[in-house]
């Protein structure tokens, strides 16, 4: 079968009335995600798992698998688009990645121009998803089966290389993100190990044989991390939204934006692709190429179009790139794919080379419904901008406190435990304060997600060469892999050594 | 940034680090299906953990004076409604997930904000009772809804 079979099957399982309804619920709470400061995507995905768990219990494991993704994709891509409505109407970010499109979107809000800057957003949004979408669907397939040809020891160095590029990029100070790693996997080697069956630091406590449980530990860190934050720095209440008045873009606006839109596209692709480098990078990077290439630099931060069309489709493409290492490699390259794949691993799907053949209805299902979810979000973007950016009038004194229960609700639904709840509200704490000192959350959760891979992974490897660590390095795929890992960390070393500012990664 | 919370963590983590080395010494050797037992990787971990955080004690000497950065107001909304919270889970299991969430989100609502008594209720009681219906009864899961007598 081809690649075009594969998609037309995955077209027909996207096609199902319920993964219809799934993508559909998946990009409109996406969308309030964005919109909402204060709720990233990575809490948004974080926090569904366990009510689309519940939503799917009935299901055959593989349909509920591919139904649950689809919602939390949607979500992931939703937030992309919600988060330029709040940036161009009250020029507060709803996330990371559209920081940029404050710039130019506010002051042409303010120029009375919010809807030809809001639907540029969407457009350009939805053209980038396509993009994504079709690179996804080119690259997919040789990349797998590239990948099939990897050992273990070539699979440890390629996941030690997406540990290393997300710490390399992750925060302000390169000690703490390792720490932060480290620390992520060493708490994955809690509970029984893997290969030998041998119980290590569980103290003889039933509760934690099976490890700590990722999505407790995610939920806690993110999405009650951020609420503590919220309720112990409430800031000031936001100021006046600005009016929308006509939403259809004019002729002059849509020509100045095309070629932004096409650039904006395959660059936020390919940062995408790229592990570490995720979503808010790619709109930063492409809001500075427009800059070069525009023949009026002078016009961006006045209301340029271009600076709104660029970034936000930019962003949008490397959401969707971000999903080509997780789903072909089984590596996610930044904290919300990480999260992704800690739900795939829950349905016991597990993302990688083998996943395009063990589970073509997961992968193509979730690659066509993308095209889906992608239309559905400018359809209701376009028309009900007005009524997403009410959402962000809902009162916070209501707000938060549901947060927190929903957080109960879906920790215990899949848990069942007190424990789990004691677990998630010290994460919360823990959360706040780590963030707050500027030790990055995402590296933890990644390396949690990863660190039983590598260390199976490692272990085999050494098994085949008789303990002979040798084999990491003499393998030339291997030996690359390390090299360009030790290269992530240490080129922004040598970068700050010189004092040149290094862009970071916020948490995306 | 934080110097004082900087040391604090760098000891921290340095203390952890320790106490994995040291418990890896009891996961018992057996290599079985593998070359290296299951104490050679949290091992290695904990030494490189140990490595970071004495190298983070060193770049919090280096700091220059930045403290008296804005600290946060609300400590007492924010321990209302944490220490509920974690009352909440303890009676979750005894008392039920309606009763308890109720009075979790009603003491919440209030903290936050005093006032409008029957919005805080409508609210709160709509979620209970809502979440849990269509949890149990629609989608079938389990949850325990009301104290057992």
């Amino acid at each position: 079968m081809g690649t075009l079979d594969f998609l037309l099957n995955g077209f027909a399982v996207a096609f199902q009335w319920q993964n219809i309804l799934f993508a559909f619920v998946g990009v409109v709470i996406g969308t309030a995600v964005g919109v909402l400061p204060g709720i990233g995507p990575m809490s948004g995905v974080a926090l569904l798992i366990p009510i689309t768990s519940t939503l799917t219990s009935g299901m055959p494991v593989e349909a509920a698998a591919a139904s649950s993704i689809i919602l939390l994709a949607g979500v992931y891509y939703g937030a992309m688009y919600g988060g330029s409505t709040t940036s161009i109407l009250l020029n507060t970010p709803g996330e990371s990645s559209s920081v940029v499109t404050t710039l130019d979107g506010y002051q042409m809000a303010r120029q009375g121009r919010a809807g030809a800057a809001l639907s540029i957003a969407a457009i350009g949004s939805f053209f980038a998803g396509i993009v994504s979408l079709i690179g996804l669907v080119l690259l997919a397939e040789p990349l797998s089966r590239v990948a099939l040809k990897f050992g273990p020891a070539e699979y440890f160095a390629l996941m030690l290389l997406g540990l290393c590029a997300v710490s390399g990029l992750a925060g302000k100070s390169m000690t703490k993100t390792l720490i932060m790693t480290v620390s992520g996997l060493l708490l994955a080697t809690i509970g029984i190990d893997g290969v030998s069956g041998i119980a290590r630091f569980t103290y003889d406590l039933p509760i934690l044989y099976s490890g700590l449980e990722f999505l407790t530990i995610a939920v806690g860190l993110f999405a009650l991390g951020e609420v503590f934050k919220t309720i112990l720095e409430r800031d000031k209440e936001s100021g006046a939204i600005a009016k929308i008045d006509r939403i259809v873009p004019t002729k002059q606006d849509l020509k100045d934006s095309a070629v932004p839109i096409v650039r904006g596209s395959l660059l936020g692709f390919f940062i995408g692709v790229l592990p570490g480098a995720g979503a808010t990078l790619a709109s930063f990077f492409s809001y500075i190429a427009e800059k070069k290439f525009s023949k009026h630099p002078e016009k961006f931060g006045k209301g340029a179009i271009e600076g709104v069309a660029g970034p936000e489709s930019a962003n949008n493409a490397a959401s969707g790139g971000a999903l080509i290492p997780l789903l072909t490699l089984g590596i996610p390259g930044s904290g919300t794919t990480a999260i992704l794949m800690g739900a795939l691993i829950m349905y016991n799907v597990q993302p990688g080379p083998l996943l395009f053949n063990d589970h073509p209805e997961v992968a193509w299902g979730l690659i066509a419904s993308m095209f889906i979810g992608n239309l559905m979000l400018l359809v209701l973007n376009m028309p009900l901008v007005k009524v997403f950016a009410k959402i962000i009038q809902t009162p916070k004194k209501y707000l938060l406190p549901i947060i927190v229960a929903i957080s109960f609700f879906g920790v215990y639904a899949v848990q069942y435990t007190t424990f789990d709840l004691y677990l998630l509200l010290a994460c919360g704490l823990l959360g706040y304060l780590l963030a707050k000192n500027d030790y990055p959350l995402a590296p933890l959760v990644l390396a949690l997600v990863l660190g039983p891979m590598i260390e199976n992974n490692m272990r085999r490897a050494l098994t085949i060469s008789n303990g002979d660590f040798s084999i990491f390095l003499t393998r030339p795929l291997s030996l690359t892999f390390i090299i360009i890992a030790l290269a992530w960390l240490l080129i922004p070393l040598l970068m700050k050594f010189k004092g040149r500012t290094v862009v970071v990664n916020e948490e995306d | 940034m934080s110097k004082t919370f900087d040391r604090f963590a760098s000891i921290t983590f340095l203390l952890v680090g320790l106490l994995f080395v040291i418990e890896s010494r009891s996961i018992s050797q057996s290599a079985y299906g593998s070359t290296v037992g299951p104490n050679i990787f949290p091992t290695a971990l904990g030494i490189i953990l140990i490595l970071l955080s004495i190298r983070l004690l060193f770049e919090t000497t280096k700091y220059k004076g930045q403290e008296g950065t804005k600290e946060p107001v609300q400590y007492v909304k924010f321990l209302i409604i944490f220490v509920s919270a974690a009352i909440y889970a303890a009676v979750l299991e005894p008392v039920g997930y309606v009763i308890s969430t109720f009075i979790f989100l009603l003491i919440a609502f209030q903290t936050m904000e005093r006032g409008k008594w029957i919005s805080t209720i409508i609210i709160a009681g709509a979620f209970s009772f809502g979440i849990y219906y269509f949890f149990s009864e629609f989608l079938g899961g389990s949850l325990p809804g009301f104290p057992e007598f």
